[in-house]
């Protein structure tokens, strides 16, 4: 519905030079609240991503800012997990007044469970009317988006099928912020027309890292260049076909590895995405590690003029003194206390004596007691440190009460409310929070939703959460997080999960591959703050095992697809885009495709006669007659219908029929009957096979009845055909 | 006060913070503009209320963007056009009464006379007499003032090229180190054409915020024939001796004479031209004299982004070994001692007369705005 419109507005586009002016009126914006993401576990239990604070801010700040400089009119913002908290917040802001620049309301999209989930509701409900700009709440950046949505409006008069601009940020390839989801991307060397899209593992994994890049995307370029230099930022300018293309493709989850390069893989869609790639300073915070670099950045000031002294919260009262430090007003410091380089202090609060704080951000009302050190670390409001206590390297959330003489090491995150007991050390990455939070398999979004902290207190009584009192001290209060119990569980037990998490999700869905390796993905993208932490071997060992084989993997997929299709009376069409869309997310051949047709059929021939519903024969004819016609649309020239013979060959041999040469032979004719094989396939795969003594067995009756058909065939047009028969 | 307005001003705000208005001219035009808006739709019950009404106004811009001091300069000019506006209504109402007591006491009332102005500008008496009269009066001589104000920055290099153009002599060399100045720009072009003199003119590259604009500079400057240079700053000490003039645009003027300059490096250049004997002209609107006093230099300096500095993609400044830092100051404070001459609208004045200038500008109660 909204796509027809969207195709209006794009006809009107691009008839005249006028509407530009109309679409200029109302600029829409998109914003995905939800990472859907658990890197920020557990402080995301509490809390939505977008709502923590970097540098006392809340990091939705910055992209409603970037929107505002942008020249953005309505803003939408998708949520879905601590929803109420988004709204909240947004109703009580200073983007909610009459002078905000935009109109924001929030879109409560409870249901969605990643990025095409929540896109394919923004289609349902039909706000978008023209081009819009799609962000995630996590953005850093004070990109200059004219110029992007200028050159998108270039791109769009030049190139009609034009639909996304994805504005990239360059990047050395160590550079700290591009920490995450590295791609390489392919773009024309002339037009910045992105041609192919790679997501590649991070560097500490042991993945291969290789690109398979079909030829024909190719075809017509004349010089393309292939980068993994880019921090993709995710700020895309979407034309409003984007939704609906989602929608169609309901196994899309993710806008870059799914979307992207369906889209620019698809023969069917011929719709093209470019690239606009800006200098300035552009990030997410999507990792504890991103996270550090950008707070970081952005107190040295990479991300002018969004400076931490513009204030950006009306209330702030930041100003700038020499070595990047920022202190609020009512900032209490007492006389021997150091601050060094690159620190900000949020007013009420107070720092001892002999305290060096260093590289840090301390929050509003931070009781910050005698002869402490901080080093490199995020202190949130309203937290009480104790003397000689030692911070390094470590996020303490708001909240938190730290006892005298602890040391948190390098890498901690201390979940909010936590109170840790004098003398005590918290190792190396660990992760503290107030109350225990569950991990569970459905738990694709930053987290449930926590009403309170009541009732997720006397929620979670789990038997095997007890409190760290080792960590925290008999007065303490807190529960490690693990991350890492997915690693502990092998292989099969993971996709259990998965499997259920995604019956729980399309009802009567398949089960697609993309959403289990992505799932296998996110295991993996816990990460530690440090940078120097070492990967234990046994994280390796589940990354391989993760990998497992892919065509393998499409195997077991497409097979239970075309067996839904049949149990559950799908039409052809159904079941076509569903293999097909399967084959674009993973990218296998049609040779693939055929081969889990053929197996799914058999099965299915196998599956009626093992239980005396049907006679060999009725089967075969039942089940190929209908769907046999798949591979009308899975071969196309003679080559791949000499494959299809060849599958079906050897796959009959492989279910273990009674009899194979039955099965095959009826098989043969009623695809031969229903017009898919030609005659001259049959003729010249006989040809072929009928050397190979394997299957033998199963090729008796074949045999027999090419000589049947041959004959036959003479009989019948002995005038013209019999040449090309005699020549067979 | 009407919702209407604070709208405006709080967008106001909200732009000003993002940089939306930048440049100290177009800061200034639209200040003006918000505050005819604000006069037109403010109530007041006296014009102590009125004043201070626009002295929290004027807190505000200024909190919103500290560096730019044009919001401010253009309150306080609004407000001492309101105190002139208020002191000679007085003057004639006291005539008036005077004239109808007795010539007597006419040596009384020349002692008495201060003691009525000062001891309440606004005696309550005459105030209520004043109420409906003189207040829709007082709105429109505000709006006028406000209007001229406008006329007068739009019209503000005219005048500063008028007295400008005659202390150019031909075939002089001339430095320029802010080549983001549109004064100099257009006073420049203006002497080459008015006098058909010629000069040659040196402009430094302003490295890292400048640059492109400084090449922009003298692109433009060379189009209207006149012989241009671009020189690194590195370059300004060797070739300072063949300078004849520095000519640098302010941003900001304070009291004592000091000038923030509008780009970095100006303060260099300046100390280089001390050290050559070198005059150094500074030219300035009337509305970038602030009457404050630059006490503490480093909160009235902008520190810029880092990345023009550093490429922000080439480094790795990872984790703890981050001992790499940058810091790019945006503009310069030129201490009054390093410059010769200010050339501003109005004439031409050594820095030390720069006060006199501002007196006459401004009043002493507003150069503190909050209330």
């Amino acid at each position: 519905m909204s796509g027809q419109k969207g195709k209006a507005a794009r006809k009107a586009g691009n008839s005249g030079r006028k509407p530009e002016t109309v679409q200029d009126e109302r600029l829409q914006a998109i914003i995905l609240t939800d990472s859907f993401e658990t890197r920020f576990m557990p402080l995301t239990a509490v809390k939505p991503r977008c709502l923590l604070p970097l540098a006392n801010v809340p990091l939705i700040e910055y992209t409603l800012e970037f929107l505002a400089k942008a020249g953005a009119s309505e803003v939408y913002l998708m949520c879905a997990s601590h929803a109420d908290q988004i709204s909240d917040y947004i109703e009580s802001s200073k983007w909610n007044m009459p002078w905000s620049p935009f109109r924001v309301s929030t879109i409560m999209s409870l249901e969605s469970r990643s990025v095409g989930d929540a896109m394919r509701d923004l289609d349902n409900r039909g706000i978008i009317t023209g081009d819009f700009i799609l962000v995630s709440g996590d953005l850093v950046t004070n990109m200059e988006f004219d110029k992007a949505l200028d050159f998108h409006r270039k791109k769009k008069a030049e190139d009609k099928d034009h639909i996304v601009t994805m504005c990239l940020s360059k990047a050395s390839q160590f550079f700290r912020t591009r920490c995450h989801e590295p791609a390489a991307f392919i773009l024309d060397k002339s037009n910045d027309k992105c041609l192919y899209y790679q997501d590649i593992p991070p560097d500490n994994s042991k993945h291969k890292t290789s690109l398979a890049i079909d030829p024909e995307l190719l075809d017509g370029v004349d010089a393309f260049k292939l980068r993994n230099d880019l921090i993709d930022c995710h700020v895309d300018i979407c034309s409003p076909l984007v939704p609906a293309i989602f929608q169609e493709n309901f196994d899309y989850q993710f806008l870059r590895r799914d979307f992207v390069k369906g889209v620019l893989t698809s023969d069917l869609l011929k719709k093209s995405i470019y690239a606009f790639i800006t200098d300035e300073y552009a990030a997410r915070v999507e990792s504890w590690q991103t996270y550090d670099a950008i707070s970081q950045d952005f107190i040295a000031r990479w991300c002018y003029p969004m400076v931490l002294n513009s204030n950006l919260l009306d209330d702030q009262t930041y100003s700038y003194e020499s070595e990047h430090i920022y202190k609020e007003k009512d900032v209490v410091l007492a006389q021997s206390c150091k601050i060094g380089k690159r620190t900000a202090i949020g007013s009420g609060s107070k720092i001892g004596e002999g305290t060096r704080i260093e590289n840090s951000i301390i929050g509003r009302n931070c009781r910050i007691a005698e002869n402490i050190v901080i080093k490199n670390s995020y202190i949130w409001d309203n937290t009480t440190i104790g003397s000689d206590s030692v911070i390094e390297h470590s996020l303490v959330a708001s909240g938190v009460k730290i006892g005298s003489k602890v040391v948190l090491n390098d890498g901690c995150v201390i979940g909010f409310n936590v109170i840790i007991d004098d003398h005590m050390e918290i190792p190396i990455g660990t992760r503290l929070s107030e109350t225990c939070v569950e991990k569970q398999a459905s738990q694709f979004l930053d987290s449930e939703p926590y009403s309170d902290d009541e009732a997720s207190e006397s929620a979670t009584p789990l038997s095997d959460a007890e409190p760290a009192l080792e960590l925290v001290g008999d007065h303490g209060v807190g529960y490690v997080y693990d991350s890492d119990d997915a690693e502990d569980e092998d292989n099969s037990s993971v996709l259990d999960r998965v499997t259920n998490a995604l019956t729980y999700r399309f009802d009567d869905m398949y089960l697609s591959d993309s959403s289990i390796s992505s799932v296998g993905a996110k295991h993996k993208k816990k990460r530690r703050m440090s940078t120097n932490s070492a990967y234990t071997d046994r994280e390796d060992d589940y990354d391989d095992d993760v990998d497992y084989d892919e065509e393998e993997d499409f195997a077991v997929e497409a097979v239970a697809t075309v067996e839904r299709a049949m149990e559950n009376n799908h039409d052809l069409d159904t079941a076509l885009l569903e293999l097909n869309t399967l084959r674009m997310s993973i990218n296998v051949t049609y040779h693939e495709v055929r081969s889990a047709t053929v197996v799914a059929l058999l099965r299915r021939v196998y599956h009626f006669i093992e239980t005396r519903t049907l006679g060999p024969k009725d089967a075969v004819q039942k089940v190929f007659a209908q769907w046999g016609q798949l591979f009308k649309r899975q071969a196309f020239d003679q080559e791949e219908f000499l494959d299809l013979g060849n599958l079906l060959l050897e796959k009959t041999v492989a279910q273990g029929f009674e009899k194979p040469e039955f099965i095959l032979f009826s098989a043969l004719t009623c695809l031969y009957d229903n017009d898919i094989l030609d005659e001259d396939i049959v003729y010249t795969w006989w040809d072929q096979v009928s050397q190979d003594s394997s299957y033998d067995q199963a090729k008796t009756l074949i045999a027999k009845w090419i000589d049947w058909l041959k004959t036959a065939d003479e009989e019948s047009s002995s005038g013209e055909d019999s040449e090309e028969s005699d020549s067979e | 006060m009407s919702t209407d307005i604070n709208v405006v001003i709080a967008s106001f705000i909200d732009r000003l913070k993002r940089r939306q208005i930048s440049g100290s001219y177009q800061v200034s035009l639209e200040t003006l503009q918000l505050l005819k808006r604000f006069v037109s739709a403010a109530r007041w019950s006296s014009v102590e209320d009125l004043i201070a009404q626009l002295r929290d106004l004027g807190t505000r811009l200024g909190k919103a963007q500290p560096t730019e001091f044009t919001c401010g300069n253009i309150i306080r000019r609004v407000l001492a056009l309101i105190r002139d506006e208020v002191e000679e209504e007085m003057a004639s109402s006291d005539q008036v009464q005077k004239v109808a007591e007795p010539m007597i006491s006419s040596i009384f009332s020349l002692l008495q006379k201060p003691a009525v102005v000062s001891s309440a500008t606004l005696p309550s008496s005459s105030n209520e007499k004043q109420a409906d009269h003189p207040k829709a009066d007082l709105r429109q001589v505000i709006i006028q003032g406000i209007k001229e104000l406008i006329d007068e920055i739009a019209n503000i290099d005219d005048g500063i090229q008028q007295i400008a153009v005659d202390l150019i002599h031909d075939r002089e060399i001339l430095l320029t180190p802010t080549p983001d100045s549109k004064t100099v720009l257009k006073f420049l072009i203006k002497a080459r054409e008015r006098n058909n003199r010629n000069f040659s003119v040196l402009v430094t590259e302003g490295f890292p915020n400048n640059t492109r604009i400084a090449h922009q500079f003298a692109k433009t400057l060379s189009e209207h024939d006149v012989e241009t240079t671009v020189i690194p700053d590195t370059a300004v000490f060797a070739l300072m001796s063949r300078v004849g003039k520095v000519i640098i645009g302010a941003k900001t003027v304070f009291t004592n004479g000091g000038t923030i300059s509008s780009t970095a490096g100006v303060s260099s250049v300046c100390e280089c031209a001390r050290e050559f004997k070198t005059p150094v002209f500074a030219v300035a609107g009337l509305y970038k004299l602030s009457p404050l006093y630059p006490f503490d230099i480093e909160k009235f300096v902008e520190v810029g982004g880092s990345q023009r500095v550093l490429p922000t993609m080439d480094n790795d400044r990872v984790g703890n070994h981050n001992r790499l830092d940058t810091v790019n100051p945006v503009a310069d404070y030129v201490p009054p001692e390093n410059i010769d001459i200010y050339i501003t609208n109005i004439g031409g004045f050594a820095p030390s007369f720069i006060y006199r200038v501002v007196w006459d500008n401004y009043k002493q109660q507003d150069v503190n705005l909050e209330n």
